[in-house]
């Protein structure tokens, strides 16, 4: 009786055009803020051989990763304030009373976001320089990040996003990058959350002492949740002829979050 | 199964705040415990977020089914890994940090192949 219903409703939502301004028609956007008609990222051609004067940041890039194993040296942490450092403190003593173990409420097929995609050990990241923009590729989760390099401005009113509004520019053989933007139902690290004021500066290089070493020096302000800027240094390590791998979480997802925010393992 | 509490607590809490090792946290092993497991492959798989070996393995009581969590394919390509290192059938002998629940289940360490070649960290710790 059901189905007898269902099926001429759909044959009509296939049969009927669509409005005008709706899916299928010729989209156009104006430029962003800051970038005149013709020019940015979006108008790539003739400013490919500029690129070449950039440092070279070929190959893939794996964190190294230092502390958080027994016997290394404590790393800074957030100094954070207010309700933010209540939650975290709760979150400590839960860890304590459950054998280092915290809940979560989400996937863990859903990934960090900003900052903490940025401090990721294991799953390496490569650098692609473009005219107007640098993208970075992530195995981890196969994210994908731009950083527009063609002189916009941040978004007046950014939706809060995983990645947020990334803005740089080059200082010699330097990427400074500026972001808001980030949603802040996320952390900066576990146990660290962050308020929708939350500011990301990092200014991006090759190590002069070692040029397979990329060096990312992190400097996080907000005015809600940080009692003082919180100043960390990311380091990857170049794997010149590596390549990223795929990473479909939900292919070889072994560990589903329950009801209850416990972490399964099968 | 209890363990002193002492030995984990701290290594454990550090995670927090710090960069991730992984894609998720490491605080449900017991990664200062490693036992050596009597094991025949069922499954091996190579894929991200990370792989995994699944074994059954020689128990005073007859046979345990154990999943064992690896680190990303990424990284063990650079041990000497590849996607037909072991294949199910292979009887191996595999150093696992167990889960803390006490499920049968744990974090790679190191293995021995059945031509006797050794992958991963042995039990001491020390890259073999």
């Amino acid at each position: 009786m059901r189905r007898s219903l269902i099926a001429p409703v759909a044959a009509l939502l296939l049969a009927a055009p669509l409005p005008a301004q709706q899916l299928g028609a010729a989209t156009k956007s104006p430029p962003p803020a800051g970038v005149k008609e013709g020019q940015g990222a979006a108008n790539p051609k003739g400013h490919y051989a500029a690129l070449d004067k950039l440092p070279d940041w070929g190959g893939v890039w794996f964190l190294t990763f230092q502390g958080a194993v027994p016997g290394a040296v404590a790393q800074p942490q957030p100094k954070l304030k207010g309700e933010y450092l209540e939650k975290h403190d709760a979150m400590v003593a839960e860890a304590r009373a459950n054998n280092g173990v915290t809940k979560r409420d989400r996937s863990y097929c859903s990934p960090p976001g900003m900052p903490g995609i940025m401090r990721l050990a294991q799953y390496p990241y490569e650098f692609i320089f473009a005219p107007g923009r640098v993208t970075i590729n992530q195995e981890a989760w196969m994210q994908t990040r731009t950083i527009w390099t063609d002189g916009r401005k941040h978004q007046d009113d950014p939706d809060p996003t995983y990645m947020g509004d990334s803005i740089g520019h080059w200082e010699g053989e330097t990427l400074v990058v500026d972001t808001i933007g980030i949603d802040p139902a996320l952390d900066i690290a576990t146990g660290y959350g962050h308020s929708d004021k939350f500011h990301l500066v990092e200014r991006i290089h090759l190590d002069p002492k070692d040029h397979d070493v990329l060096v990312n020096e992190m400097t996080m302000e907000d005015p809600d949740a940080l009692a003082e800027p919180f100043h960390t240094t990311a380091r990857y390590r170049r794997d010149r002829y590596g390549q990223l791998l795929e990473f479909e979480c939900s292919q070889n997802d072994r560990n589903p979050v329950d009801a209850s925010g416990n972490t399964e393992f099968r | 199964m209890t363990y002193p509490i002492t030995r984990w607590l701290l290594p454990a809490l550090a995670f927090l705040g710090a960069p991730a090792l992984a894609h998720h946290s490491y605080a449900m092993f017991d990664m200062t415990r490693t036992v050596a497991l009597d094991a025949t492959v069922t499954q091996f798989k190579w894929q991200n977020p990370h792989s995994f070996i699944e074994a059954d393995v020689k128990a005073p009581e007859g046979s345990e089914h154990w999943a064992i969590e690896m680190t990303a394919p990424n990284n063990l390509v650079q041990e000497g890994w590849k996607r037909t290192t072991v294949k199910p059938g292979d009887h191996v002998t595999i150093y696992v940090h167990p889960l803390r629940n006490g499920d049968k289940g744990g974090s790679f360490a190191s293995i021995k192949l059945a031509d006797g070649t050794t992958l991963g960290q042995s039990a001491s710790g020390k890259k073999s």
